[in-house]
């Protein structure tokens, strides 16, 4: 008796990704055709507005440019982590701390030149994500709590904490009671780059190809591989694994902390309790889909942020929330996640399909 | 190169003419459309379902088109992204139904003088194109509570609420006084769910009021969860933004319920015939944007006439639901016999009225 199982290739196919992106962007968008004849819209038209919305000119690109920000470092928080085999679900709550830190500096420096306090609000929105995660880093390098765990619930903390300052001590006095932030000031606010674009693009972008750079080029980017394949071998190599464990998830909270800064500074203009709107938890399914490499991370979030920024604008044409949410979804995993697809071989072995133990049989792993 | 170049000017000419064209084309007054912007699911059956049905009416009434996105939240890029895509494909009056949408609102306003922008509901607006609607929802608030004073046999009734912003406090305060109009004894509950749709958490927090001896669960949420709890508890309820009775229908007492449609027919209609004003609209029972539901059939006679009077008096402008004595829930008189309270006081209220147990904080 033999069985199919899915074996990961030794190396990449050669030209294997980009086939497997066409592929699978072709499955996902013809099952979305159904989806959508089912739902009583003209498939055709729904993919050329959401082309044009997402990608169609450069204010297109800007707005899909923007949300990739967030996405893409949100991602790279995860990616951080990800490239030790440490899991950082908690991008989301470091995002809102980077938009605490982020908006307190705002507050105090509103007599300050526009450089400056732009400047100063991006690194108090690294340094609100960076706090934000120290506690897991020190918790998981110290006495071993598991990071996944101390990550995901300070989200709702940081939630907690961010409505609390909306309703309490930072509601504006203006405001009639309604529970609302003031506005940053007005030189406060990220520069346009282009379009609807603001030089938090650019910011992004350097800091994904450093840590790209850092981990993929640098000894300390190969000592973290390393202990992220093994930890053994890792303190065998004599690699301080205490030290680098809560750098790493401080570091990856700062990332995520600068998305909260750039959110603040660039797209909200206030601390509001949606600011995080779901780029932290996205963010692991970026990075997931990025191969917990970091220098996948920008080329996966402007992809996701173009689906985003498409799937949200036929809404206008009446398609419903929810349809829109199923086709963004086909279309991510579709495109991205044969990608991941072909890095893996089906092949038949012979065994006993209900015998879990047979040999061979080798699925996941780490990268 | 010079075809090339020929064909290059003939298509440089098309599309010249193809956007003078269009853009003449709107100039004409019929064309206009209508967008609504919306912070929850169509299908919450509360707040954006309310909304939604009014949308559909006022198409139905002014023949223009119109189109909607639900469930974009605030505070992120995603309203601008939406009201700008409508402003691409020709909508020039976008409506907004969430508070968070404000400045945003505000802003766009500025960078599209010709499109009319209407906020449901916040308190900005500018001279032009952008003005705010709301609705004295105290006011049928006020005749629900008499209705669930009359029904409560354990004189303790829950309130599930969302945010103790004014809006949220002057239901509850106008719910209690209609309770104890009735019913002096009775007294109102308050839980704060910071949500204003989790229907995991309306329904832990309606349960928790259950247990302790609540008969009749009110509510300031926009799903259906409370009422599913005192179904299956065999309380009573009153639901909120559009008659509910179908998810509850024993339990469902009333409701206070949105009419936005004759609100919208009157923004629509005034952008068409660009005599729009921005204001600070808050409509009344009598202008039909609030109203109670039917009440539940076995609700006694004497209280549906009762109710029913008082309703007629609301809207003859005999009655205010902020009229004094009012004591806070300190037993401190706030507002003296004799007066009342001005538009400005109760949409800053941040006081709980003599019968609120729970804090405003």
């Amino acid at each position: 008796m033999s069985r199919p199982v899915l074996i990961r290739r030794e190396q990449a196919l050669r030209g294997g990704q980009p086939l497997s992106f066409a592929i699978g962007l072709v499955v996902a968008l013809t099952i979305g055709i159904v989806l959508l004849l089912g739902a009583g819209h003209d498939p055709v038209a729904v993919y050329e507005r959401m082309f044009v919305a997402a990608l169609g000119d450069p204010d297109s690109w800007s707005v899909t440019l923007n949300r990739a920000v967030p996405l893409g470092l949100a991602g790279l928080a995860v990616a951080i982590a990800g490239s030790m085999g440490l899991w950082n679900i908690g991008a989301e709550g470091q995002i809102l701390a980077g938009a605490m830190m982020a908006a307190g500096v705002a507050r105090i420096g509103e007599g300050w030149p526009g450089p400056v306090l732009v400047t100063a609000i991006l690194v108090g929105g690294v340094v609100g994500g960076g706090l934000w995660a120290l506690g897991p880093a020190v918790a998981r390098s110290r006495i071993g709590v598991n990071e996944i765990l101390t990550t995901l619930m300070l989200n709702e903390v940081a939630l907690r904490l961010t409505q609390w300052l909306i309703h309490g001590p930072w509601k504006d006095p203006d405001s009639f009671n309604f529970p609302l932030a003031p506005m940053i000031p007005d030189h406060g606010r990220l520069p346009a780059l282009f379009g609807r674009a603001h030089v938090g693009v650019i910011v992004a972008l350097v800091v994904i190809v450093l840590f790209a750079v850092a981990v993929n080029r640098t000894a300390w980017g190969f000592e973290l591989r390393v202990a992220g394949s093994s930890g053994a071998t890792a303190r065998y190599a004599g690699i301080s694994l205490e030290r680098k464990t809560a750098a790493v998830l401080v570091m990856a909270g700062g990332v995520a902390g600068l998305a909260g800064g750039i959110e603040l500074a660039g797209t909200a203009d206030r601390l509001t309790e949606g600011i995080s709107n779901g780029f932290g938890y996205a963010g692991i399914i970026v990075a997931a889909l990025a191969l917990m490499r970091p220098s996948g991370v920008a080329a996966v979030a402007v992809l996701f942020g173009a689906v985003q920024i498409g799937g949200q604008s036929i809404q206008t044409m009446g398609v419903s929330s929810s349809v829109s949410t199923i086709l963004q979804a086909l279309i991510l995993f579709g495109a991205i996640g044969a990608g991941v697809l072909s890095r893996y071989q089906v092949r038949m072995v012979p065994g006993d399909p209900d015998d879990p133990g047979g040999d061979g049989v080798q699925v996941g792993g780490t990268t | 190169m010079t075809i090339q170049r020929r064909l290059f000017g003939l298509l440089a000419v098309v599309l010249t003419l193809g956007m003078v064209a269009s853009a003449c084309g709107s100039d004409d007054g019929a064309d206009t459309k209508a967008a609504f912007i919306y912070v929850g699911p169509v299908g919450d059956a509360g707040w954006t379902y309310a909304h939604d049905q009014g949308r559909v009416a006022a198409a139905a009434e002014t023949g223009v088109e119109t189109a909607y996105v639900e469930a974009v939240p605030e505070g992120t890029a995603d309203f601008g992204n939406h009201a700008r895509d409508f402003i691409d494909q020709g909508y020039n009056v976008i409506i907004g139904t969430s508070f968070g949408y404000m400045d945003d609102m505000l802003a766009l306003a500025d960078e599209y003088p010709d499109v009319v922008f209407e906020h449901v509901s916040g308190f900005k607006q500018n001279d032009t194109n952008f003005g705010n609607t709301f609705g004295r929802m105290y006011e049928p608030r006020y005749l629900t509570g008499m209705v669930a004073g009359s029904a409560t046999e354990s004189n303790l009734l829950g309130y599930v609420a969302a945010f103790p912003i004014p809006e949220v406090i002057r239901g509850i305060n106008a719910f209690t006084l209609g309770v104890r109009e009735v019913n002096p004894d009775a007294q109102v509950e308050v839980i704060w769910t910071s949500t204003w749709f989790d229907p995991a958490v309306e329904g832990d927090s309606a349960q928790a009021l259950l247990d302790k001896g609540a008969d009749v669960i009110a509510m300031h949420q926009d799903s259906t969860a409370a009422g599913e709890k005192a179904e299956a508890a065999g309380a009573r309820w009153v639901s909120y933004n559009s008659d509910m009775s179908a998810f509850a229908p024993n339990a469902f007492l009333t409701a206070p319920v949105w009419d936005w449609g004759p609100r919208y027919v009157e923004i629509i209609e005034a952008a068409k015939a660009g005599t729009y004003k921005p204001g600070a609209y808050w409509g009344s029972m009598a202008d039909g944007v609030v109203d109670i539901a039917d009440i539940a059939a076995d609700v006694d006679a004497g209280v549906k006439s009762a109710v029913a009077d008082k309703k007629a008096a609301i809207i003859a402008g005999n009655f205010h639901v902020f009229s004094g004595p009012i004591n806070d829930q300190d037993g401190y008189l706030v507002v003296a016999a004799g007066e009342t309270m001005d538009d400005g006081s109760m949409l800053g209220m941040d006081f709980f009225v003599e019968g609120v147990i729970g804090s405003t904080g």
